[in-house]
């Protein structure tokens, strides 16, 4: 009995899982591939699963991975959504400078702020992949992303719970 | 509650602070080899075509192959819940009840499957070429842009600015091919022109997508409004594209000087589009050459 309650019970030895340092620009590709799902839509009102992914992990922590890591994640991005290549390699790096920016410039934060700045980067995201999407030959009016824009940003706060419990077990905490 | 924010806090580390600074840098090289990237896909759209076919290679077979899974799995939970009333028989009948409800719908579905298919191969006979024919597998359900996949490609013959249609109506033309799997714009993309006539009389039109699966549908000559609901709109093969008469689209709203039609291929509905060779073999050239627009 007194043996019992002094064993571990998987409490020791509980350091960080191996490849720690790529789980979460893993997790980024894999919310990415949810773009290889077979649903045929009428309209594009899904929100953008890797995006959601990204600006969870770098609103969680500033050192998930490098910030140049975006870029090669946006790459993936275009790749598998079949986005005009480039869009998300820019629109994802700029998060991550302006995220950057933002950390320098605000002195604490909350759920209420962290969800705000979500917002705020998901509609610059959706204005730039609208502005793309006219550039190149389809120039949709804007209500058009409104409900993109509002799913994407109601459906923030799963990503970002997705992106605090990976962040515990990959630490092993 | 104040989280601590886990920044780019490097310290009195001199290796810290030039890795930050340097990583800082990459990331400013990201966004500028993004924009470069970017401009040059809005400029000439083919220029990535080699690996954006090889990228839609790698994942149409697995969108093909989740598609048939859920289409299975849907079946089985349907045919699952017809079983449930046989509960209370004996256990002879019900086996014999569930054996025969079993073939009954392998049955149909074959049978129905034929149809389509048989429809398809009509089809096929008194159109002009039929290049290929594949399932639809996935769609761009993250992007304001309407695309689908399809699961011919090159290796089938299959080249950018092809017509695909189903057996009902027109589905968008090709305007990218893998060796495996391609990508269509569809007709209620807002990029997708379709020169088009109504059924009724014959005045000639033109369909632009709205990007929301319904098409806007504007007659050629201003004046009267010329459509009614309910008119079928269909092709009119006017530049070379598109083979004529194929339906497009069913008027369900008027507006002041056009419509807003419903698109009569539904490509979520349709098992099986057809990529046909286009109306004019001249009009592939111009199609696949530049003016491809993503």
């Amino acid at each position: 009995m007194v043996r019992a309650a002094l064993q571990s019970r998987g409490r020791l030895n509980r350091g960080p899982r191996p490849g720690v340092t790529i789980i979460p620009a893993a997790s980024v590709v894999a919310m990415s591939a949810l773009a290889i799902l077979p649903v045929i839509a009428d309209r594009g009102a899904w929100p953008d699963f890797g995006l959601l992914m990204l600006l969870a992990w770098r609103l969680l922590r500033a050192d998930a991975w490098p910030a140049w890591w975006a870029a090669p994640l946006g790459f993936v991005n275009d790749l598998l959504t079949g986005a005009p290549l480039g869009l998300s390699v820019t629109m994802w790096t700029a998060v991550m400078l302006a995220m950057d920016l933002v950390d320098r410039r605000t002195q604490w934060r909350d759920y209420w702020i962290e969800w705000a700045l979500a917002a705020v980067l998901i509609i610059a995201a959706e204005m730039a992949e609208w502005k793309v999407a006219a550039w190149s030959g389809a120039p949709v009016p804007f209500a058009l992303m409104l409900p993109a824009i509002v799913i994407s940003i109601l459906a923030f706060p799963l990503f970002a719970f997705i992106a605090s419990r990976l962040d515990r077990w990959r630490l092993g905490q | 509650m104040a989280a601590p924010v886990v920044g780019p806090r490097p310290g009195w580390s001199r290796r810290a602070q030039y890795s930050l600074f340097f990583g800082f840098l990459a990331a400013v090289a990201g966004l500028v080899v993004g924009l470069i990237m970017l401009v040059l896909s809005l400029v000439a759209p083919s220029s990535y075509s080699a690996v954006r076919g090889v990228a839609l290679d790698a994942t149409a077979p697995i969108t093909g192959v989740l598609s048939q899974v859920g289409a299975t799995v849907s079946g089985l939970a349907s045919g699952a819940g017809n079983y449930w009333d046989a509960a209370n028989q004996n256990a002879k009948l019900k086996r014999e009840r569930v054996a025969l409800r079993r073939q009954a719908i392998r049955a149909a579905a074959i049978f129905q499957e034929n149809r389509q298919l048989k429809a398809a191969l009509a089809l096929r006979e008194h159109s002009r070429e039929a290049v290929a024919s594949g399932r639809i597998v996935g769609s761009s359900f993250e992007s304001p842009r309407r695309f689908a996949v399809l699961s011919v490609g090159r290796s089938d013959g299959v080249a950018p600015g092809m017509p695909v249609r189903t057996a009902d109506g027109l589905v968008g033309r090709v305007i990218e091919a893998g060796r495996i799997a391609s990508r269509v714009l569809l007709v209620s993309d807002r990029a997708n022109i379709v020169p088009a006539r109504i059924l009724r009389g014959g005045t000639p039109v033109i369909s632009t997508g709205r990007g929301d699966g319904t098409v806007d549908i504007r007659p050629l000559e201003v004046g009267r409004n010329p459509f009614k609901r309910g008119d079928i709109i269909v092709t009119s093969g006017t530049g070379g594209l598109y083979p004529p008469l194929i339906p497009i689209a069913r008027v369900v709203r008027l507006d002041d000087d056009g419509a807003i039609g419903l698109p009569i291929a539904d490509p979520s509905q349709a098992s099986f589009a057809i990529v046909e060779q286009p109306f004019e073999p001249e009009a592939l050239a111009v199609a696949s050459g530049g003016e491809v627009q993503r």
